[in-house]
């Protein structure tokens, strides 16, 4: 029986900053959760912490997803498995920071892989594994910096910006079938000892433009569970979101360019 | 109740106490009050096992007490004290080192380590921060640690409180304080834990029981610790205001004073500041609080 089965939330790049916030605010809800991210131990010890806090039932498989055949096997064994879901969140994305001449063909490839790739092919397969019984929520974790072209992260605001379209589309497109779509755009979020670091070497905007993850978490899901098309968390990131679509995008990015000439000027003593 | 730790041998020293002996582990304690706990003890004789969170402050702490103190016996551990996987291994580590020693008995454990954190951090096992290395460590050390504690004379088991638990509840419903997360709120939560923990575990003891947990309020001491993960106004604002605190070595005085005095004025008196008993919070004496807090912790550990 459909229906008396349990089903479950999918959470990429569960092991990092946001990706735990996910994951605990989705367990506070008493859902249960599968989670993925590239270490074996690091999932199975917050699986073993969030079942214990909230009592859920959290299931867990390692997989490198920016590689095309792990994320096949990957994806099978969801379905050899027989799970069915009601919740998928494309958290796992990265970037390799600095200019681009400097960054090696692999890891822009990977960026577009995981970001991009990854995304795409997740979405069309779990969609069929959905849970019928439910409306299917599937919220797709895109960036502020998916407003710009940002010079020095140049392939990854694109990514960011094309996981935005993508989502927005899906949005409409699948409505009628009791499916939602969400796009997540947040600022930089100090969610590990590194990123505080860097937030703070950007000085007042860093800092103002940084929300605490476990809110941006919590507050993602109410918009996703609300149907929404975009979440962007803090008011001042909404202004900065709609600036984007005001200002023509080459004289955007040559602003950003400038800042992040300035900031890393910033930094470079320190570090 | 007798409070003499006094099963071997005594010798007397400059400050007319009786440690010689002795073994003590201190968390958190490459900086701060801990730093000046451990060396205040070391001085006293103590065989002292330091612990951080960073393999190069424990050895630039471990050599700056070999050279000021030669005759020191002392060892860092290195450990995260945020990760649960950390703790047990830690608490293994020291087990080792201490039944080569003296057939692994701890007299003193001083769960000190404490962190402030501006923003919602979660930890490896999914838990907030503060909560984690402020209240789940103590708890989890104090357990993992409790057969060698067993085989002291007089054990005494103290924990870094603070005046800050005063004027707060548990927040049962979110104790992780995930939504709503306010880094005073968290902070102040996790030292009403800390009050909470060291009651109840009395109560579990019992009566003549050879080990004794104390809470210590160091009251406001000049650290680094409002500075290390806050963001600007918090970190400002605590730059200030430790500018007002005592020094560590002074702050520390309570804690060398549960660790040595043999007969304490008031040996069941939970709460201590400047060397006196002090009366904590009614909620931190609430046993339905202890019970429930202890009972979650357990389960949070398993
Ligand atoms: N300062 C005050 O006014 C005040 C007032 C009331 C209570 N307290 C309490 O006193 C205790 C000591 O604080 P302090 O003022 O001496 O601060 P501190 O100088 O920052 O010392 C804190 C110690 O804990 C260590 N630590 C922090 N996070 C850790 C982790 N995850 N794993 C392992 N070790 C960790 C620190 O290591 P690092 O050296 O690597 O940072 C440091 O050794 C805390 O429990 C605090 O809550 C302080």
């Amino acid at each position: 029986m459909l229906s008396s089965m349990r089903s479950f939330v999918l959470i990429t790049g569960a092991t990092g900053g946001l990706g735990k916030a996910f994951a605990a605010e989705c367990a506070a809800r008493g859902w249960d959760l599968f989670l993925t991210d590239l270490s074996e131990s690091r999932l199975a010890l917050l699986a073993v912490g969030l079942s214990r806090l909230h009592n859920v039932e959290v299931k867990y498989r390692a997989c490198n997803l920016a590689d095309p055949a792990a994320r096949e096997e990957f994806l099978k064994s969801l379905e050899t498995a027989g799970l069915q879901f009601h919740f998928l969140i494309n958290n796992a994305g990265l970037d390799f920071e600095g200019p681009f001449a400097e960054r090696t063909p692999e890891e822009l490839a990977t960026v577009v892989r995981l970001n991009v790739e990854a995304t795409v092919a997740i979405t069309r397969w779990v969609l069929r594994l959905r849970d019928q019984a439910r409306t299917f929520r599937i919220l797709n974790v895109s960036s502020l910096a998916g407003f710009y072209p940002m010079p020095v992260k140049a392939v990854y605001a694109a990514s960011k910006r094309f996981l935005l379209q993508f989502s927005l589309a899906l949005h409409c497109e699948l409505r009628g079938d009791d499916i939602t779509v969400t796009a997540l755009c947040p600022a930089g979020m100090p969610s590990n000892p590194g990123v505080i670091r860097s937030i703070n070497a950007q000085g007042f905007m860093g800092r103002v433009t940084a929300k605490n993850v476990g809110f941006v978490a919590a507050k993602a899901i109410d918009r996703a569970l609300a149907g929404r098309a975009v979440y962007i968390p803090g008011l001042l990131n909404l202004f900065l979101s709609r600036l984007g679509s005001l200002v023509p995008s080459s004289v955007a990015a040559a602003l950003i360019n400038r800042r992040w000439r300035e900031t890393s000027k910033r930094c470079t003593p320190s570090n | 109740m007798e409070h003499v730790g006094a099963r071997r041998e005594k010798t007397e020293n400059t400050t007319g106490k009786n440690t010689t002996g002795k073994t003590a582990v201190i968390t958190g304690a490459t900086s701060g009050i801990g730093l000046a706990a451990l060396k205040e003890l070391a001085g006293l004789g103590f065989r002292v096992i330091g612990v951080g969170r960073a393999a190069k402050r424990c050895a630039e702490a471990e050599a700056s007490i070999r050279s000021e103190m030669p005759g020191a016996r002392v060892d860092y551990l290195v450990a995260d004290l945020s990760s649960q996987r950390q703790v047990r291994d830690l608490a293994a580590a020291i087990s080792r080192l201490l039944e080569t020693e003296n057939g692994g008995c701890l007299d003193l454990l001083v769960n000190n380590a404490g962190t402030v954190s501006s923003w919602y951090v979660t930890t490896e096992d999914g838990y907030e921060m503060q909560f984690a290395v402020n209240h789940l460590a103590p708890f989890l050390l104090t357990r993992e640690l409790l057969p060698l504690l067993n085989k002291a004379g007089f054990a005494r088991v103290i924990t870094t409180s603070s005046g800050s638990h005063y004027n707060t509840r548990m927040n049962w419903r979110d104790v992780m304080y995930r939504r709503g997360y306010n880094c005073l709120l968290a902070y102040k939560q996790s030292k009403l834990a800390n009050v909470l923990f060291t009651s109840e575990f009395n109560r579990r003891q019992g009566p003549g029981s050879r080990i004794r947990a104390y809470a210590v309020d160091p009251g406001l001491v000049n650290t680094g610790i409002g500075e290390k993960g806050t963001n600007g106004f918090v970190c400002w604002f605590w730059r200030i205001r430790r500018q007002r605190g005592v020094a560590p070595e002074i702050a520390a005085r309570t804690i060398i004073h549960l660790a040595t005095t043999p007969g304490l004025e008031d040996p069941e008196a939970v709460y201590w500041k400047d060397c006196r008993p002090k009366r904590p919070s009614g909620y931190s004496q609430r046993e339905d609080a202890g019970r429930r807090l202890w009972e979650l912790s357990e389960r949070l550990t398993s």
